[in-house]
């Protein structure tokens, strides 16, 4: 419930905040549909002079663009597919069963959330170059098959919603647990697993120092660092960069508008079990 | 969930099983192919714009010429171009080949990223190449008196003149530094609020290490292995440049210096009027011809432009600048170092290639790195094309031209010798120029000592 | 029939080990390996192209060297305390302000919701490009809106400085002002937070004469306390790893001089452009450390003002 009658001056403060954070996206979309003259000599220009829709086709050559989004979505669904099994088989270990050192496993499970990545940087690159997967897509999938201690928690906690009756009566029925964790737990687990699956789609699309670090083939590079590196070789010609970051955001935007409900919902679990 | 997020989830899913089928058929190690019988070499370079075309070129040519290797040329964006170097180099899948133009030959063989020519060819090929040199170019490529580059174009700098304003003065072009100052304040404009409209020649603020070389300066003691930028030729070059700053203002100095980078799409400063003299490297030489060619289109009467070798004091050294270079490095590790040598000396013409050399100069509007190119028919037919060009080629032989000291932290070096200028020029309240390039040296020789204290100098 | 019980024992045992397995292999591998890794490698002078070198406290000494003299390190040490210390606190204001807003009934909620939530989901790449355009001190769009006040323009990105000291935004004043646009990611939770709040205390606090802003500070804000210090921890922890955008404006260098070198830019930089693996990996064990000592820290100062009721 909530403290329903708002402060008399709510709808001025709010309406400008929105102003403030909706404007540099509306910015954005203005500038990538200017003509490139019109930026250096009139940048404050409202509306553009003309509608330079080419600005996108003229950003999308001049970068493989097609290459980078192939790899982006291998990436992205790879991981998607290897995170959404290795959590929630290690969610479903932690959340459905008893066994010895369980809590201990679990508390070492969240502190490793407060890791920083500085400290594992340099041995894992060492790692996964002795396993000779550097400079490929695999050596970015491959660890999301081990596990992200983020999601096995966000899973556990659901699954421990789960009556324990269900399994109970699985198990009389000769079920084990695998059969019980795939035919009971999962398909329960939809809801759960989507939000899994959306972070994690969203996460690697924009994962920029995952390719900086074990990438160095241009034909390999997602689009999140195609980006960059089109932004360092073209760093002139705003136009293009602006068309080039619009085209990058908009799937997630959409895919963020589609799925609003499931994405809000999981970013608030997790601040509130948190 | 309800029905949109499912659906939408659908769609991915559905998207997303095409697309990783299609991912998982190319094998992650597709970079090393063998197209028939070639092995592949890998080929970094950062050229941009047009000079990608000619590099395409080039590359062309050499995969014609042989049937051994298959050069890739991949152009790689400019910035932080050492951490993608060293990621590579030590994630185990380095370049073949990589072209370079800023002085790290000394920092990265130290750190043992490169692979020395000594292990690609022969002693003799060696001896060889170390005689067939511009001394320049020779010395571009050394570090720890082993060769660990491959030069493959000179850059020169001289001094371009506005021939056409400097006859409506009465002036010659500048044969000594009074002849150049006497220039520059004659054909200065000055408008009536006292703003510099044109100079008639400015100093460049970043370029010390040409003026010092001019002067007859040494950045560099190798004998000592000390840095000497407070060198009594150096100050007194810094001194000459200030004394601009003094004359006409600081501000001024700033202002218009910093115009030149403003201008739209990097034009060169001397076309659009704002110096009579300039000093610039032999790429306007093709600025300069495509002005001219547009002025004779338009019927208007063309412009004439010349140059000439930077201008020395009394007692400076004739023919002397500074001088850089582009060049090949072949990274450690790399899988295929042999082809990136075939093709090294292919583009460069050690090896009996100095006919295809000329091509490729002539093309790129680079100078070659040897006499024996230069004195190639093609090449010289292309000097009769632009004889600016042949000022600065005859300098690229000179053994008065300088690179900056090929030494561990060089381009840190280079850093601080350009902001002492900026500041020297820049700054009315500077300190003088002795105190100004006595902490450069200062700061510098920590800064080398520090890396080579190390426990791991090579 | 006993044979079959043992085997069913045996694999009731196993079987939890098998759905924990992969993680268990990941924290190995890419978790408590890498980190004694990183540890050794802190004793050592590495540059990746030979065999470590043990080299002792070396590279501890030049870090303790490096913070009497205010450089390198102490210098990357304060660029982050800086930008977290500046951006954590800002953020949950703002976080918190906005979801109280959004939790009464004002008109449009949801759409009001959308537009400050939106930022966040903007790819980190695409928004650095942006903001780059938007605080171009001559062309972008917030040193105009700053001319409308008055303002003179700023340098954000190009410039050096630090508004606390000088009064002019300079480039880690911009990172402040990048991650305050993001701030919809915690707004999220703080507004779903509120949502828990029990009407009945709402409801005491008015028959007690408590306007908004009263009930707000006596009976919203105790209650967001948990959520509050959780986001003090993560924002805290965040802003400490914060690195493609930082990378990206600052294009890889940390520049205008190294004002943009926070400590993870600055170990990937000793790694990677330096090579000096073992040095980095100093830098990064002292930054765990230190990190562990300030969670500490506030999980204990978090005594004294968390209020957590029964929620956990």
């Amino acid at each position: 419930m909530r403290d329903d009658r708002p402060h008399p001056l709510t709808h001025v403060v709010l309406f400008a905040a929105a102003a403030v954070f909706a404007a540099p996206l509306v910015w954005m979309v203005l500038c990538s549909l200017k003509p490139a003259v019109e930026l250096t000599e009139n940048p404050h220009a409202l509306v553009p002079s003309r509608w330079e829709w080419g600005n996108y086709a003229e950003a999308v050559t001049s970068m493989p663009f097609l290459r980078y989004l192939r790899n982006s979505l291998v990436y992205c669904l790879g991981s998607v597919a290897c995170t959404v099994f290795s959590c929630s088989l290690a969610a479903y270990g932690f959340a459905r069963l008893r066994w010895r050192g369980r809590n201990v496993l679990f508390a070492v499970l969240i502190a490793t959330m407060l890791l920083p990545w500085h400290v594992t940087m340099i041995p894992r690159f060492l790692l996964l170059r002795e396993l000779g997967l550097y400079n490929s897509l695999a050596a970015l999938i491959v660890p999301t098959l081990l596990g992200d201690a983020f999601y096995i928690f966000l899973l556990r906690q659901f699954f421990l919603t789960i009556p324990e009756e269900l399994s109970e009566a699985a198990r009389i029925d000769g079920l084990g647990e695998w059969g019980i964790y795939r035919r009971i737990v999962l398909p329960l687990s939809v809801p759960a697993l989507a939000t899994v699956a959306l972070f994690q789609f969203v996460h690697a699309w924009n994962d920029f120092s995952g390719p900086l670090l074990y990438l160095s083939d241009a034909d390999k590079f997602p689009l999140a660092y195609g980006l960059e590196q089109f932004v360092s070789s073209y760093s002139d010609q705003t136009h293009l960069l602006l068309a080039a970051s619009v085209l990058f955001a908009l799937p997630i935007v959409v895919l963020f508008f589609f799925t609003q409900r499931t994405y809000l919902r999981g970013i608030a679990t997790t601040g509130l079990k948190g | 969930m309800n029905r949109i997020d499912a659906i939408a989830l659908w769609i991915v899913a559905a998207l997303g099983a095409a697309v990783l089928l299609s991912g998982l058929w190319e094998s992650p190690r597709e970079s090393r192919r063998m197209r028939g019988e070639r092995t592949e070499v890998v080929f970094w370079h950062f050229w941009g714009g047009e000079d990608r075309a000619v590099v395409r070129d080039v590359v062309d040519r050499f995969n014609a010429s042989q049937d051994h290797y298959w050069v890739r040329d991949v152009a790689v964006p400019g910035n932080n171009l050492d951490v993608k170097i060293f990621l590579a180099v030590t994630g185990g899948d380095p370049p073949d080949l990589v072209n370079q133009d800023d002085p790290i030959v000394a920092d990265w063989a130290r750190r043992g990223a490169l692979t020395p020519l000594d292990e690609l060819a022969s002693h003799e090929e060696i001896e060889e190449l170390d005689d067939w040199l511009f001394p320049a170019a020779r010395r571009l490529g050394q570090y720890d008196e082993r060769y660990y580059a491959l030069c493959n174009g000179l850059d020169v700098r001289a001094l371009y003149y506005n021939e056409t304003l400097l006859k409506q003065y009465g002036l010659a072009p500048p044969r000594t530094l009074d002849e150049l100052d006497h220039i520059a304040q004659t054909t200065s404009l000055v408008d009536n609020r006292g703003n510099v409209e044109r100079f008639g020649f400015l100093p460049d603020a970043r370029r010390l290490l040409a003026w010092g070389a001019v002067f007859g300066g040494r950045f560099y003691d190798e004998s000592t292995s000390r840095i000497t930028a407070d060198d009594p030729a150096n100050v007194r070059a810094l001194d000459w440049m200030t004394s601009y700053r003094d004359r006409y203002g600081a501000d001024q100095v700033a202002g218009f210096s910093l115009g030149d980078q403003s201008l739209p799409g990097k034009t060169f400063p001397l076309l659009s009027g704002r110096y009579v003299v300039v000093m610039d490297g032999q790429w306007r030489v093709r600025d300069i011809a495509a002005s001219q060619q547009r002025q004779r289109t338009a019927g208007e009467p063309v412009t004439e432009y010349g140059a000439c070798p930077l201008p020395p004091p009394a007692g400076g050294q004739s023919e002397a600048g500074w001088i850089n270079g582009n060049f090949f490095v072949v990274p450690r590790g790399a899988k295929n170092p042999e082809g990136a040598w075939a093709f090294m000396k292919f583009w460069s013409g050690f090896g009996g290639h100095e006919t295809e050399a000329a091509q490729t100069c002539a093309a790129g509007g680079w100078i070659p790195v040897a006499s024996a190119v230069v004195a190639e028919p093609e090449f010289q037919s292309y000097l009769d094309r632009q004889p600016l060009m042949r000022v600065f080629v005859d300098l690229a032989a000179s053994p008065r031209q300088i690179p900056i000291p090929v030494i561990p932290g060089a381009s840190y070096y280079d850093r601080q010798l350009r902001d002492a200028g900026q500041r020297a020029m820049y700054d009315a309240g500077a300190p003088p120029p002795r105190t100004l390039l006595e902490q450069v040296t200062e700061r510098v020789q920590a800064h080398v000592d520090r890396t080579l204290e190390s426990p791991d100098a090579r | 029939m006993s044979q079959h019980i043992l085997r069913g024992r045996f694999r009731d045992a196993a079987t939890p080990w098998l759905f924990v397995g992969p993680w268990l292999l990941g924290l190995v591998t890419l978790v408590a390996f890498p980190f004694a890794a990183s540890l050794f490698l802190s004793f050592c002078r590495y540059d990746m192209l030979s065999a470590p070198q043990y080299v002792g406290l070396h590279n501890y000494q030049r870090l303790a060297q490096e913070i009497v003299a205010g450089e390198g390190f102490a210098r990357a040490l304060y660029n982050t305390a800086y930008y977290a210390l500046l951006s954590v606190p800002l953020s949950i204001a703002l976080g918190i302000a906005l979801a109280v807003m959004l939790s009464w009934n004002v008109r449009g909620r949801s759409v009001y919701r959308t537009v400050f939530f939106l930022p966040s989901v903007v790819p980190i790449v695409a928004a650095s490009v942006l903001w780059i355009w938007l605080l171009d001190p001559n062309d972008g769009l917030v040193n105009w809106v700053l001319s409308w006040f008055g303002l003179p323009p700023q340098l954000w990105l190009k410039g050096h400085e630090e508004v606390l000291w000088t009064g002019h935004f300079g480039s880690k004043d911009a990172l402040v002002l990048m991650s305050l646009w993001g701030v919809g990611n915690f707004m999220i939770i703080y507004l779903a937070a509120i949502g828990d709040v029990p009407r009945q205390l709402y409801e005491a606090a008015e028959l007690d004469g408590a306007g908004a802003v009263r009930r707000f500070r006596h009976v919203t804000l105790p209650m967001l306390t948990p959520v509050i210090f959780f986001n003090l921890v993560m924002g805290l922890i965040q802003s400490v790893q914060a690195f493609t955008q930082i990378y990206i404006v600052s294009e890889g260098t940390g520049q205008p001089a190294g004002s943009l070198l926070l400590l993870s830019l600055f170990v990937f930089l000793s790694a990677f452009a330096d090579l000096d693996m073992g040095y980095a990996s100093a830098v990064a064990w002292v930054l765990f450390l230190l990190l562990v000592v300030a969670t500490a820290a506030l999980f204990r100062w978090s005594r004294s003002w968390v209020h957590y009721q029964g929620m956990r």
